[in-house]
């Protein structure tokens, strides 16, 4: 699962201007509210036990993924710049980064990372690197931005790079400087190019976040296995589990392909 | 006087291609230039060498009196030098009138009034003022030619650079987009033109150059260039293209 990062967004033909992918949406919806009144019990017991969790990994994604387009941005950027030092060190970062399973890093962040500052602080007697303490959310959150911002930083680089030079020639043959011209050209084509692929990173993220639930954070998968483990109903819990899983990822699929959309009239 | 741009023993290396080699060129204040030659002879590289588009490995280039060689003076040198590409490199995702407006804006820090007076003026003068909210990709090359000639022009700039400006178009759009560069060459705008467009060569241009190896082979007025040139690789080059 960890390594599944296939496209889960159902690409829309073009042409009809109410897609079919809302049935989908409304039929689980219309599901979930189905369970929830016929059989309160379990359902919404369920429901009312892991809303907690959904929230938070709503909003875990959610920071994450605000993060993840920033710092991607910003390796992407290093990656196809002219000095050596910045494309070698943000080679090494994706590279490494890639090569590692998203699991074992969250795992390294919350269990090892603090144990590697205690020591640096020991060794070189620094206090405030001693005390270094974390919680579970913030390390969750650092530790997704890291893994995502290095796949994100490929599908920018890919969408700057689809742009053609004369555009950039162009611009600085006006006078801009690299940035303004990144800003004001570049990445505004960029964009549209990009959109899919960074709408389909966002729900592999939504996704991916449930293996928060091992470091500790109590995100809905973690609640859910609470809750199996306290009412030994593993079918009705991970149903549930699922079905609501399914709602945000199929509403984020909506959003982008909304988006796509969107962008393609300005055009 | 003074030329306003003077290119001195420039050499330029791609790989093991000597794309220039000791290339030296003075272009007079109101002087229109155009540079002929055969593909690979380095005339492109030479026109993007004066707005620094393209690095070169020696020699020195002096435009209006800035020396190219920092970051801060190659972005005055680009204020001052309008380019038209071959492939016009319109901004595909804003309109012809923010195509004009958007350097004009950032880098003159001119306001949103001030910059679109300044581009429904210029469409007006390239002839397509009608065309000031389409979309690039709305329109023919020859107009989006004309667009791009018109954005490079609202910057102000003093020297005009053309690369293969009719190149890219279909035959019939090429006197539409000729006829706007002979207006600014009869306005007294330096130019330098790299074209095969004879008949511009000879209705606008002061001088002729043929390079070909990444050498200037002959200068002459066009007339003399074209009709009665010294050597022999230019008499080659011209009984292919005539």
């Amino acid at each position: 699962m960890i390594l599944s990062r296939k496209a889960s967004a159902p690409s829309t033909k073009k042409g009809g201007t109410f897609d079919r992918w809302w049935f989908l949406l409304a039929a689980v919806v219309a599901l979930i509210l189905l369970l929830i009144f016929t059989k309160p019990d379990p359902f919404m017991r369920i429901l009312l036990y892991v809303k907690a969790g959904l929230w938070t990994t709503v909003s875990l994604t959610g920071i994450s993924f605000l993060l993840v387009m920033l710092f991607g941005l910003l390796v992407a950027l290093c990656r196809i710049s002219k000095s050596k030092v910045l494309v070698g060190i943000s080679t090494v970062y994706v590279e490494v980064i890639r090569g590692i399973p998203l699991m074992v890093q969250l795992i390294f962040w919350y269990f090892a990372f603090p144990s590697v500052i205690q020591g640096i602080g020991q060794a070189l007697n620094i206090q405030s690197f001693i005390d270094f303490k974390t919680n579970a959310i913030s390390m969750a959150i650092l530790g997704l931005t890291i893994c995502y911002s290095a796949y994100m930083s490929e599908v920018y680089r890919a969408g700057i790079q689809s742009i053609s030079r004369g555009q950039m020639e162009a611009a600085r043959s006006l006078g801009m400087n690299y940035l303004q011209a990144m800003q004001h050209v570049i990445l505004p084509q960029a964009v549209r190019v990009i959109l899919p692929p960074v709408g389909n990173e966002f729900i592999t993220l939504l996704k991916d976040s449930s293996l928060v639930s091992v470091v500790a954070v109590a995100d809905m998968t973690r609640r859910g296995r609470e809750f199996m483990a306290a009412n030994f109903i593993p079918i009705q819990t991970w149903t549930m589990i699922a079905l609501l899983y399914l709602v945000m990822t199929l509403l984020a699929g909506r959003l982008v392909a909304y988006m796509e959309r969107r962008f393609k009239m300005e055009k | 006087m003074e030329p306003i741009i003077h290119i001195e023993n420039i050499h330029k290396h791609f790989g093991n291609t000597h794309a220039l080699n000791n290339v030296s060129l003075d272009v007079a204040k109101g002087e229109v230039i155009v540079i002929i030659g055969p593909s690979g002879s380095g005339k492109s590289t030479l026109l993007r060498c004066i707005n620094r588009l393209e690095e070169f490995d020696a020699g020195k280039i002096i435009v209006d009196g800035i020396t190219l060689d920092s970051a801060e003076n190659i972005n005055a040198v680009r204020t001052e030098v309008g380019m038209v590409f071959q492939q016009f490199n319109l901004f595909p995702h804003l309109s012809v009138l923010e195509n004009i407006m958007l350097a004009q804006k950032i880098v003159r820090k001119r306001s949103n009034t001030e910059a679109e007076n300044i581009a429904r003026e210029l469409l007006n003068k390239v002839g397509i003022h009608e065309k000031a909210d389409a979309y690039p990709g709305q329109l023919s090359g020859g107009q989006q030619q004309r667009v791009a000639i018109a954005r490079a022009l609202a910057m102000n700039p003093k020297i005009m650079l053309f690369d293969e400006p009719t190149s890219a178009l279909d035959p019939e759009m090429i006197q539409e987009v000729l006829d706007v560069m002979l207006n600014l060459a009869k306005e007294g705008m330096t130019m330098v033109v790299v074209s095969h467009e004879m008949g511009f060569a000879r209705a606008a241009a002061d001088r002729a150059i043929l390079m070909d190896g990444g050498q200037i082979i002959e200068e002459a007025a066009p007339d003399i260039l074209f009709s009665k040139p010294k050597e022999e690789r230019t008499k080659l080059f011209l009984s292919k293209i005539l």
